[in-house]
């Protein structure tokens, strides 16, 4: 993983739907930079700078299914 | 003429390779055979799908469009039933031939059935294909008492799927503890208690002898050693794989549990390779042969295998493992190898954390984190530099421990 030089920030959002065109990709796909950061995130009003590989929109399964948002 | 490579199944090791080949290898014939009816898709997922919190639309990873726009001849439905290492040729049950400059074996495992009366009844279900998947949520849907066994990664995911859908479960296991070769009753009962609190109750010292159906043939309940009749209309069975090596029986294909390879995924016949779960590789992070079975590590040894088909010697498979559960409302990660080592360190290092660490010869061979993931990078990259520390074993059970926190190395 590597962070892009921009200035946007990570956050997850846990979400019950859906979105029918989401990529949905399950934590153990996810680099062990990526791990850490979801590990961290999630649940919590935290934010990262953006990474490489998860993407606005992106549904990460990790103990609920977070939404991945990228502003 | 450009070379040719084959690849027996497309799981996320044969297909990882096909992506690579078709990258680093772009004029190469690519020709991927699978006995399933469906492409690649994300088998980590579809216990999701089984859970009922999924659509089947997001666990597909590869339409079989995917193929034609790179270039890749795929052959659903078609099982390889005999591979001439001599003629460079396989066989499929339909008498085709393919003919290949360079093979690769991505064969993964098959579950293992239990060695007990009416284990193949209606009702009873083993889990590794999606049609797996769909077949267990029609019958789980249906199913009010469940009986599950096999202590072990793949049967959790049983109890979580009876946990979604409601369905309450008796979860028979062998010894006094769930995954008792990587976790002790302290950290197990953390998992106990959540599946408790999922309507899944564990049971210790049990098993099953046998199953009893009924006049349809449909199971209707599980025996266990002590003579403990439990009711269930689902049955999950997870006690194992048998790696799918009957393939190469006549062939000279080294294997022991597994087909061996070195750390360049290549086995003992030069243009015949193998990735993911079947193979049993040289392991240079643990320096000896060893197996792994979990996706992220089946995707690197397909990626990897397939430069050196190209290129020998090009890429060495190094690599640490993980494989978490996130059933419950704390995560559970396991890394490198929880089983082995000769000696362990372990502690409850907050309410609802916990963490063991396996080591061997004072260097750390694998572990298991409960509720706080934090140290899985540092205690990833001790393993990756096969530090000795043992007598700094204690400082891992630090919270927030970090790999500076060590003391230096004499020789540093
Ligand atoms: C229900 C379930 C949950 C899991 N959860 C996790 C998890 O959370 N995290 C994790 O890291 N790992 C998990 N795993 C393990 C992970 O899915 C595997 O380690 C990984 O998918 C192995 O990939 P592979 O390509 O080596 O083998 P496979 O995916 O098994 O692919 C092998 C393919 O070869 C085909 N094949 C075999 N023999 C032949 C033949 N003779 N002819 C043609 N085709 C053949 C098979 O049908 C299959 O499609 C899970 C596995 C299952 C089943």
């Amino acid at each position: 993983m590597s962070i892009r030089e921009s200035n946007r920030q990570l956050r997850l959002r846990r979400t019950g739907r859906m979105p029918s065109d989401a990529r949905v990709r399950h934590f153990d796909e996810l680099s062990d930079d990526e791990k850490q950061l979801v590990a961290e995130l999630a649940g919590r009003p935290r934010t990262a700078p953006e990474t490489d590989t998860l993407e606005d929109g992106d549904v990460v399964k990790f103990t609920d299914y977070y939404l991945v948002r990228s502003r | 003429m450009s070379d040719s490579y084959v690849i027996i199944g497309d799981g996320i090791a044969g297909a990882s390779a096909a992506e690579t080949l078709r990258e680093e290898a772009p004029d190469a014939e690519v020709t991927v055979l699978t006995d399933e009816g469906e492409s690649l898709y994300n088998r980590i997922l579809i216990k999701e799908y089984a859970k009922g919190k999924l659509p089947e639309a997001p666990i597909s990873i590869h339409q079989e469009d995917w193929y034609d726009d790179h270039d890749v001849d795929l052959r659903l439905n078609t099982v390889v039933v005999d591979i001439d290492v001599d003629e460079d040729a396989v066989h499929t049950h339909e008498g085709e031939t393919f003919e290949y400059d360079n093979l690769l074996l991505a064969i993964g495992g098959t579950p293992q059935q239990l060695p007990v009366e009416n284990a193949e009844a209606d009702g009873i279900h083993h889990f590794w294909t999606f049609q797996d998947a769909r077949r267990i949520k029609e019958s789980v849907e249906d199913a009010e008492q469940a009986v599950i066994v096999g202590a072990g990664l793949l049967g959790i995911d049983f109890a979580a799927i009876c946990g979604a859908q409601d369905v309450e479960a008796k979860y028979l296991m062998r010894g006094d503890n769930w995954w008792r070769y990587a976790l002790s009753e302290e950290g197990a009962e953390m998992m106990h208690e959540a599946m408790r609190e999922r309507g899944i109750e564990p049971v210790f010292g049990s098993g099953v002898d046998r199953f009893e159906v009924d006049d349809d043939g449909h199971v209707e309940a599980a025996v266990d050693p002590n003579g403990e009749r439990y009711e269930c209309d689902f049955a999950g069975v997870a006690i194992g794989l048998n790696f799918n090596t009957e393939l190469i029986e006549d062939t000279p294909l080294e294997t022991d549990d597994g087909v061996v390879v070195d750390e360049f995924m290549r086995t003992n016949v030069d243009n015949v390779y193998a990735a993911g779960d079947i193979t049993a590789f040289n392991d240079l992070v643990l320096g000896e042969q060893a197996k792994n079975g979990s996706w992220g590590s089946a995707k690197e040894q397909g990626t990897v295998a397939a430069r050196n088909m190209i290129d020998y010697g090009s890429e060495e498979f190094r690599w640490v493992s993980s494989y978490s559960i996130t059933h419950f409302d704390f995560p559970f990660l396991s890394f490198g190898h929880p089983t082995l080592g000769d000696d362990s360190v372990e502690a409850t290092t907050a309410d609802g954390e916990w963490r063991r660490v396996a080591l061997k010869d004072g260097k750390v061979v694998g572990g298991v984190l409960i509720g706080d993931l934090s140290p899985q990078s540092a205690f990833k990259q001790l393993m990756r530099e096969g530090r000795d520390i043992s007598d700094h074993a204690d400082h891992l059970m630090e919270p927030g421990f970090a790999v500076d926190d060590l003391p230096a190395s004499p020789e540093q």
